[in-house]
């Protein structure tokens, strides 16, 4: 038996796979004091359904695999450690002057923002290496005793080195490693080169600096976790997402905490290729996630996991920046709680701004007064009041009606349906615009993918925006109100290696190209034979980041080959970067050298074989809907649309639309001309 | 005035307020696009390294539609002054032209600043938009190895080659004969054509993109959408300007001499004029000296946009920039003036940046003038010798020849009415887009090795809000070749200045250092060749603070010295904060302090 359990800002939603390849799916309030809490209680509840008793339950476990918001969330709050910066002297300010850049120039209300750690937990430490890898000024050992002197008077709880060029001559962040592990005896530490060996100071200090902070607390959160299941009867092997939209150990996790961070949506393209593949046979899937407050959307073209180099906690160039690559995502502030809002101007706002959880949309009757896109699919009819989440909540559309009127229909002197309708308009506006700017904008044309909508608030508008892109069809997975829990359980076991070695297309160093991916390749091959024992399939995939001479910004490009053989080997790989930058930027230049950068395998162990599961239809879900519901919709105005339950609907059996198919988990509307099919996988999937 | 109101009143609203918000975001997108493909795919580090770089949309009329993300300076005035010039050069536009525009004679900025413009032709061959790329070139065929020519008499001193309107493509392929003359004028051509291939990459994407919506839309369509979008953003101009108050302030600022201009430099005066009754805001340059023979003069484009730029930092930030809102601002221009009236062959080879900054800083210090809490002070004027022009050969790379322009060390943001400053602005028409260099990827690159960049303590422009504090920056050759450094620094003399009792930011240094460590003062602009062992040390400049320091919140203060901006002495004698030995504020000796450096 496998549990996944992802810990969400609200929810903690826990996916289960029996010992029979059944899923079950369960969902918990997120316990934001103490999360182990609310996994217990989601482990709990899937007792209750399943008639046995969580020890019993968790005995059977053999893989436990865990996503948290933990160590986000502790970032935004400021609950990280008390950590030092060690830089190199003459260079304290590199967290502070970042990489520049700036977005709204004319907007001086957000102030600058403040280095990830304080400039007065910053030291300089003597020493300085060349580009070269040469020694410009020798590491002076009592300087850094000095400085280590002051880290312990100030007590500070972890440290982060990173030295200019430690990437081409790690000498003098061992020495100081050494030194912190002898005079600095249990406060952990991160250097820069064995962490994230990159180019760019700035990136590579701020992933350094973030890993450092998050040790303390990530390694005590772990081994909570770790004790409390096996307190509670779990034996087997403890697994925890990372950012990369892979897994890996616990134990491993808490030494590069970092690697935690944003690791929540990452799993939503997982689980979106595997029902694209089941459901669609596209080769590219949009996959979105609606949430209360963000829109999480991704794109997977012919089955690969988009990967973005930037990542940024928080805002670009306002936020810190992570210095991994990691699952491309885009977040924008749209969902079920996104408020909306008419400016001076006369112009409908939807978001970014959101009702959240508390007050929550004014229909929740918390004291929520703005109307969000929840009221207005609560006035449309799309939304019943009495099965709001299978009934766990009672809406009241009376508050709804009076904030849509209020703030939207008033000032634009529309009527209560007609508002309500521009909201639900915009917000898929919204939406689709982030769509279009992982798909258009890079050149790719939604109209030949698929759109896999996932998340609870996924249902109200994911016709809508499908059919607005030219979608070629739309799929909701019964398991798409846990995405995220549902991507984990598929997941892979990674481990993901760098090296930076430099050479040129036309003088290409065989020899250091090749002694490169010899030692990636090395590294990988332990990882598998170690941590991955007992996987049931293994590789080892080889990247170079590449880029035409004189450019800056490389283009990662998968390797067909692990090793440089011949002079043809070289002009196949640069023909592959050719290609590949045409298909980015329009043009390809063939008169150019093409320069190696940074180099990178990636070794994944298969951790499960056979088919993904189907969904158990829970005793406890049983209920009785009305048949038809009166629902408004543009162009139609208000009809007389069809019921059903999501779970009782067989393979293959269709409905058209207008209609609301309805789950303990979201509600989904088929707009009128769309049409919504049961497949074999068990998702609905929508022709529109 | 009259012409906006009438012609608002006779246009019916066409459009839903849905579609309206839709095609806005799409032709924002179309420029976003633009500038993510030439940072990706430049060759020179002005590109990719500092993304010195503007992308835009005009309408048919020759009206700026959107720059979202663009550099201010490049593209609030002259992007209907460049494509209006491209209409009447070339009457017969037609689908695969792209023309180059440089010429600060026919609305460019300046002449490094080498634009590709697209006409967006329509099946039928009608024009029906224009797009535009905007990118700083790291050569630009000066005399000498710079794109700053500050000296510069004239445009044949200069030496820059300037290209009115001139088409570069035909049915998408290029013009050889272009391509071969570029070659032979202009520094390290190879990398010069590869912007050339991004630039011409991203403006054929956003033409791509363009052409998309009309087929999606109907052209009818869009140009509804422009002039809807256009009296939208009027309206939320209007509704921007209401919320200050009517009144008027004079200010000054002066550039510091080079040579060319008088001994006591370039003295810059603007007239600021609020109507919140008419919503009208009118910018006097006209009270300004004579074009000089220097390569300080404003390109109409720069000197109008730069008092625009003043306007937008001052006023509420979700007014859309765009020939809608621009319809109540006013800029006056006196022909002939240094202030953007010179005329070919006065050299503008600097248009973007000094005098510009000159402009742009006096006009937001009157609005703090006119209203407090509105507008800022000072932005610290540029180029220090951190942001040099740096050139030779690399010894490390069989001699290779390079050239590029530093963005290794400047900072300049200036206390606003609400908020401290923004520590990287750069400089004014920047307004702290462009990116600062890494160390790393600088000593890759080039064979320099920059031994220290920090911020410097005690330098910061004192205020309610302050100013950012200067910082300091050490580099010279490695590898055993030489290293020419050449920069027009302005902000030596003439501080930026705070406002409403804030304190000036810091002025510039800069220094030749000698091998054996001895420092030589350098002039404002200079050309330098360091040897070996040789080094220029730079201090840039701050910006000005805003309001009397010792109304800066007491916390606010505690935490500068906590975090070592300012140091306890500077606290007690500028802030009136007492911080004692442990950090912690001594709150009695603080009010007594503040109440006599109040005057009371």
């Amino acid at each position: 038996m496998r549990f996944a359990v992802d810990t969400g800002g609200t929810f903690t939603d826990l996916v289960l796979e029996d010992n029979r390849g059944r899923l079950h799916m369960f969902k918990a309030p997120t316990t934001p004091q103490d999360p182990v809490e609310g996994i217990l209680a989601a482990i709990e509840s899937a007792a209750v359904a399943l008639s046995t008793s969580t020890e019993d339950l968790l005995a059977q476990g053999e893989l436990f695999i865990h996503g948290t918001t933990h160590a986000t969330n502790a970032i935004v709050t400021g609950g990280t450690a008390k950590t030092a910066f060690l830089t190199t002297k003459g260079h304290p300010d590199i967290l502070v002057l970042r990489e520049g850049g700036r977005m709204e120039p004319f907007n001086f209300l957000v102030p600058f923002p403040k280095p990830y750690i304080p400039r007065a937990l910053t030291y300089e430490v003597p020493e300085r290496m060349g580009a070269d890898g040469g020694v410009y000024e020798p590491l002076d050992e009592a300087g850094v005793l000095g400085i280590i002197e002051e880290l312990k008077e100030k007590e500070v709880e972890a440290v982060a080195v990173s030295l200019l060029w430690s990437t081409v001559n790690p000498a003098h962040e061992i020495g100081v490693g050494r030194l912190l592990k002898k005079h600095l005896k249990g406060v952990p530490y991160t250097l820069s080169h064995v962490l994230n060996p990159i180019l760019r100071e700035y990136r590579r200090a701020s992933s350094t600096c973030i890993d450092a902070s998050l040790k303390p607390l990530m390694s005590r959160y772990i081994g909570g976790l770790q004790e409390r299941l096996k307190a509670a009867g779990f034996g087997g092997r403890l697994l925890m997402l990372t950012s990369k939209g892979g897994v890996m150990d616990a134990g491993e996790l808490a030494e590069a905490p970092i690697h935690s961070v944003g690791s929540g949506p990452s799993m939503a393209p997982i689980a979106g290729r595997h029902f694209s593949r089941a459901d669609a046979r596209a080769a590219t899937a949009i996959v979105a996630d609606t949430g209360g407050t963000t829109y999480d959307v991704s794109l997977v073209r012919r089955g690969e996991i988009p990967m973005s180099p930037e990542t940024w906690l928080g805002q670009r160039y306002r936020g810190h920046i992570l210095g991994f690559p990691s699952v491309d995502v885009k977040s924008i502030g749209a969902g079920g709680g996104s408020i909306a809002w008419v400016d001076e101007g006369g112009l409908l706002h939807v978001g970014p701004q959101s009702a959240g959880a508390e007050p929550g949309p004014a229909c929740y009757g918390r004291g929520g007064a703005r109307p969000t896109l929840t009221d207005a699919s609560l006035v449309l009819g799309h939304i019943d009041p009495d099965y709001f989440l299978g009934g766990a909540m009672t809406l009241k559309p009376a508050e709804a009606e009076k904030a849509i009127t209020r703030d939207v229909g008033e000032p634009l002197g529309l009527s209560l349906q007609e508002a309500a309708s521009a909201i639900l308009r915009l917000a898929t506006e919204n939406m689709v615009g982030a769509i279009e700017e992982i798909t258009i904008h890079q050149g790719i044309d939604p109209r030949g993918a698929v759109l896999i909508g996932g998340g609870g608030a996924a249902g109200l508008n994911s016709v809508a925006i499908a059919k607005r892109l030219g979608c070629q069809g739309l799929v909701i997975p019964e398991v798409g109100a846990a995405l995220s829990a549902a991507g984990a359980m598929m997941s892979d076991l990674h481990a993901d290696y760098r090296s930076m070695f430099f050479t040129v297309t036309d003088r290409f160093d065989f020899k250091g190209a090749n002694a490169t991916l010899r030692t990636l390749g090395d590294r990988c091959r332990a990882f598998i034979k170690g941590p991955g024992k007992g996987a049931v399939e293994s590789a080892t995939e080889f990247y170079v980041e590449a880029r035409y001479k004189h450019q800056i910004w490389e283009i990662d490009l998968g390797l067909p080959i692990n090793r440089f053989r011949s002079k043809k080997d070289v002009e196949r790989t640069r023909a592959a970067f050719d290609e590949v930058h045409e298909e980015v930027f329009a043009f390809r230049d063939p008169s150019s050298e093409v320069e190696f950068v940074g180099w990178r395998a990636v070794a994944r162990c298969k951790l499960r074989k056979g088919r993904f599961g189907r969904l158990v239809r829970e005793a406890i879900h049983e209920t009785t809907l009305p048949k038809r519901r009166e629902a408004y919709f543009a162009g139609k105005g208000l009809v007389n649309a069809r019921v059903a339950a999501f779970d009782s609907m067989k393979a293959g059996e269709a409905m058209r639309g207008p209609a609301i198919i309805e789950s303990p988990f979201t509600t989904v509307v088929i707009d009128p001309g769309a049409r919504a099919e049961r497949t074999r996988s068990g998702s609905l999937f929508i022709t529109l | 005035m009259a012409r906006a109101k009438t012609r608002r009143a006779k246009q019916k609203t066409k459009l839903d307020p849905i579609t309206l918000a839709v095609l806005h975001k799409r032709f924002d997108a179309v420029t976003t696009k633009m500038a993510n493909t030439l940072l990706r795919t430049g060759r020179s580090g002005v590109l990719n390294l500092a993304r010195d770089f503007s992308t835009s949309v005009v309408t048919r009329e020759c009206e700026l539609l959107t720059g979202a993300e663009s550099l201010p300076i490049h593209h609030l005035s002259g992007a209907d002054l460049m494509a209006r010039s491209m209409m009447d050069l070339h009457p017969n536009l037609k689908r695969g032209d792209a023309y180059l525009h440089n010429s600060p004679y026919h609305g460019c900025s300046h002449p490094a600043d080498h634009t590709i413009l697209v006409p967006v032709i329509d099946k039928r061959g009608e024009h029906q938009f224009t797009v535009w790329v905007k990118a700083h070139q790291a050569d630009c065929g000066c005399s000498q190895p710079t794109t700053y020519m500050g000296h510069a008499r004239d445009v044949y001193e200069e030496g820059a080659l300037i290209f009115p309107p001139t088409k570069v493509q035909e049915n998408y392929e290029d013009n050889e004969d272009f391509i071969n003359f570029c070659r032979m004028r202009i520094r390290v051509p190879e990398q010069w054509y590869g912007d050339y291939l991004a630039m011409i990459g991203a403006a054929r994407i956003g033409e791509r993109e363009v052409l998309a919506m009309g087929d999606e839309y109907g052209w009818e369509t869009l140009h509804d959408f422009s002039k809807e979008w256009f009296d939208y953003s009027e309206k939320l101009m209007i509704s921007a300007i209401r919320k200050l108050l009517t009144g008027e302030a004079t200010t000054h600022s002066t550039h510091d001499p080079v040579p060319g201009t008088p001994e006591e430099g370039i003295p810059i005066t603007v007239h600021v004029r609020i109507d919140n009754k008419k919503a009208a805001i009118e910018v006097d340059l006209r009270d300004n000296p004579d074009a000089m023979p220097c390569g300080l003069n404003l390109s109409e484009a720069c000197a109008r946009t730069g008092a625009m730029i003043g306007v937008f930092n001052s006023i509420d930030d979700i007014v859309p920039t765009n020939a809608g809102s621009f319809r109540r601002i006013n800029v006056l221009i006196r022909d002939g003036s240094v202030a953007g009236g010179g005329k070919h062959p006065t050299s503008m080879s600097v248009a973007t940046t000094n005098l510009a900054d000159r402009v742009t800083s006096p006009v937001q210090r009157a609005f703090s003038k006119i209203q407090d809490g509105i507008g800022l002070a000072e932005c610290g004027p540029i180029f220090p010798a951190s942001m040099g022009v740096i050139s030779g050969f690399d010894p490390r790379n069989n001699n290779e020849p390079f050239v590029n322009h530093l963005f290794l060390m400047v900072t300049g943001g200036a206390g606003a009415g609400k908020t401290d400053a923004w520590l990287t602005i750069l400089h004014a028409g920047n307004a702290g887009m462009c990116f600062v260099d890494s160390i790393e990827l600088d000593e890759l690159h080039f064979p320099i090795y920059i031994k220290t960049r920090r911020l410097m303590p005690d330098t910061e422009g004192a205020g309610r809000t302050i100013g950012a504090p200067s910082g300091y920056c050490e580099y010279g050759p490695v590898g055993g070749g030489d290293l020419e450094v050449v920069y027009v620094s302005d902000g030596a003399i003439n501080a930026s200045k705070g406002t409403l009792g804030g304190l000036n930011g810091a002025a510039c240094k800069n220094f030749l250092m000698r091998a054996d460590g001895t420092l030589e003062n350098l002039p404002a602009c200079a050309d330098i060749i360091l040897k070996p062992g040789e080094n220029v040390a730079s201090y840039c400049t701050g910006g000005g603070g805003y309001g009397p320091p010792h109304e800066r919140p007491v916390e606010k203060v505690r935490e500068d010295v906590e975090e070592k901006w300012i140091t306890r002495e500077r606290a007690w004698k500028v802030y009136g904060v007492a911080v004692d030995d442990a950090g912690q504020v001594d709150m009695a000796r603080t009010k007594r302090r503040r109440k006599r450096l109040g005057g009371g």
